[in-house]
């Protein structure tokens, strides 16, 4: 009898307290897009740019998933994820053919200026005076210099031949910094690493550079490592598409796109229109990410700065009443 | 009714200060690192000079006889070589070699620390109570967490993956050999103690021998947890088998990623059956012996 009344007695107080928390969520009917979140600070700022005109001009809400690149791009394909603001097209093999057959849709060059190469600190060239840094390749200039320093950069689980750390492993630009490596002879005084995440690449540049040692590695802009540490691009050939992806000259600016799914596309054309005008560039995503390492500030509050700063920019991307709604509320 | 259900209050950790710290620290001390980073580094290569100079039919003829002992059938050999023969066949012979170097060298060390750990533990409550949320931790901290620091602290490559390795796969030695310690019959400890042997002699002649199957276990889940991190330690540039599962991966090539699973599968099974086969082989002559 006891038992019974005591599991009565917790029954009813746990339907009670259910029936609080039913009562008090709103019954939220407003849409949700999910933007694709692949861990770079860019994109999470690109992400709470137009995050804040879907809530501000069209009253959405929005979300993001995260995954890491070739994930997330199968996941527009299939309609998971809604907007994708920074695909990096150089690094998906099989970008070109599934937006020929359609799998998704291309909607606009976010930005199309960035760099990507080998690339060696500072003090390695120029030294260091304030840490006590002598120069120590004062001449290294281009990749094919490098041939002349191989003692420099020591591989440390083989310090007879140096290391170069190359594209991380399954991107198309690895394929092509190898072919580069090949071509200049660099096999013959180097080994070459590619690691798995850039998430290794970036702790080994970092602690190299902690240190003050040599290193040298394949990176891209804009990222927040190359904001924050002094990094020289070797330079290469100008560039011209046929050598290029014989790996015999330099690099070309990736155009990172703007992709959205098809579903998405067919159900928000409004939304779709402003991302098709949505353009930025490298330097205005490093400014942005300069401003949030500075004042600390979170990727909305830096999205808000950001809107407030390049109201002219942002007037090509949206209609004049768009835009009235958008300063309204965040001006 | 907000407070109801977000989180009244906030500390601010001030991260930045302890990633100043920490960077710091690897920094100065970057010859102690660089000391153990070496040997290592040396300790893998080693053990990958004695693969790669053992012509391949050697290695499956060790496997065939090491099996056919353990099982005492020699279906189970030609089985188990046929296995490694697949590996082969697939083209990933010198791959499999890099990851057995860095796996073996992981597990050397996991036991070499993790016996003597276990064994402490089991005869002190103390330690224990110490060592034992230690351990949780080194299972279960997600593992790219103490990945990317040993990157910082000692460089891409072999000696982080072996480090990765020991940290996640010493655990289960150490809990196995504590747990088969305590769990000898407390009759046949008394006894011994009554006969007047020491505390080393007891370990030794009594106890340890006691708790061998138990104690054989650990060092089988050992090596099977070292096993499981292969594509865990490629992405911080151990070479191996686990590259290739990587590179599939993120190349979307499901074909590629499922062979080279499949011999890391294989390996895991192979590493498997030989250290297991010993002790029941032990347990067979006993019963027949009888």
């Amino acid at each position: 009898m006891k038992h019974n009344r005591k599991t009565i007695a917790l029954f009813s107080v746990f339907a009670a307290l259910i029936c609080c928390v039913a009562g008090c969520s709103p019954k939220s009917k407003t849409k949700t897009i999910t933007f694709a979140d692949v861990g770079w600070d860019s994109i999470l700022f690109h992400n709470a740019v137009s995050g804040t005109v879907a809530e501000e001009v069209f009253g959405y809400n929005w979300t993001e998933v995260s995954g890491s690149t070739p994930i997330t791009h199968e996941a527009v394909k299939k309609g998971e994820i809604d907007v994708h603001m920074e695909v990096w097209t150089d690094n998906l093999p099989n970008y070109a053919s599934d937006i020929a057959a359609g799998s998704l849709k291309e909607l606009g060059v976010n930005f199309g200026d960035n760099a990507q190469g080998f690339y060696v600190p500072r003090y390695v060239i120029e030294g260091d005076a304030s840490r006590g840094i002598e120069p120590m390749a004062p001449d290294l200039k281009t990749v094919a210099d490098l041939k002349d320093y191989a003692h420099l950069f020591k591989d440390p689980e083989n310090p007879s031949k140096g290391i170069i750390y190359g594209g991380i492993a399954g991107w198309e630009i690895t394929d092509i910094m190898h072919k580069k490596y090949l071509h200049y002879g660099l096999d013959e005084g180097y080994n070459y690493l590619e690691p798995g995440t850039d998430a290794a690449t970036s702790a080994v540049l970092v602690s190299a550079y902690d240190k003050g040692d040599p290193v040298v590695a394949y990176y891209w802009e804009p990222t927040w490592l190359l904001g924050k540490y002094d990094f020289v691009l070797l330079e290469d050939e100008p560039y011209d598409e046929a050598l290029y992806f014989e790996g015999k000259c330099a690099c070309p600016s990736v155009r990172v796109t703007v992709c959205v799914s098809n579903d998405f596309y067919k159900s928000d054309p409004a939304f779709c229109e402003f991302l098709s005008h949505y353009q930025t560039s490298s330097a205005l995503t490093s400014e942005a990410l300069a401003y949030m390492e500075e004042t600390d500030a979170d990727y909305k509050a830096a999205a808000k700065w950001f809107l407030n700063q390049h109201r002219d920019m942002v007037e090509t991307w949206l209609t004049a009443e768009q835009v009235e709604k958008l300063y309204a509320s965040i001006g | 009714m907000d407070w109801l259900f977000n989180f009244p209050f906030e500390v601010n950790l001030n991260t930045d200060a302890i990633d100043q710290a920490v960077r710091g620290f690897a920094a100065s001390y970057s010859s102690f690192f660089d000391g153990i980073k070496a040997a290592l580094t040396n300790f893998v290569g080693a053990i990958n000079w004695v693969f790669s100079y053992v012509p391949w039919f050697v290695l499956i003829g060790i496997v065939f006889f090491l099996s056919w002992k353990a099982h005492r059938r020699i279906r189970s050999g030609i089985f188990y070589s046929l296995l490694l023969c697949v590996i082969g066949a697939f083209g990933l012979w010198g791959l499999m070699n890099l990851t057995l170097s860095i796996v073996l060298a992981g597990v050397i060390i996991a036991l070499v620390i993790g016996l003597p750990i276990g064994v402490l533990i089991s005869g002190s409550e103390h330690a224990n109570r110490i060592v034992r949320p230690i351990l949780d931790m080194m299972q279960t901290m997600p593992v790219f967490v103490y990945l990317i620091p040993a990157v910082i602290f000692f460089g891409m490559g072999s000696a982080s993956a072996v480090i990765a390795t020991v940290i996640y796969s010493m655990v289960p030695v150490i809990r196995l050999t504590s747990l088969g310690i305590r769990q000898v019959n407390a009759e046949v400890v008394e006894a011994a103690r009554s006969f007047g042997s020491t505390r080393a002699q007891l370990l030794f002649k009594v106890q340890v021998p006691q708790a061998l199957p138990t104690i054989m276990t650990g060092i089988n889940q050992t090596l099977m947890m070292a096993m499981s991190m292969v594509v865990t330690c490629s992405m911080i540039g151990a070479r191996g088998l686990g590259n290739e599962v990587l590179i599939a991966v993120n190349r979307i090539e499901i074909s590629r990623g499922f062979v080279a699973g499949s011999a890391v599968v294989i390996l895991a099974i192979i590493l498997d059956r030989l250290t297991q086969g010993w002790f029941s082989k032990k347990e067979e002559a006993g019963g027949e012996e009888r």
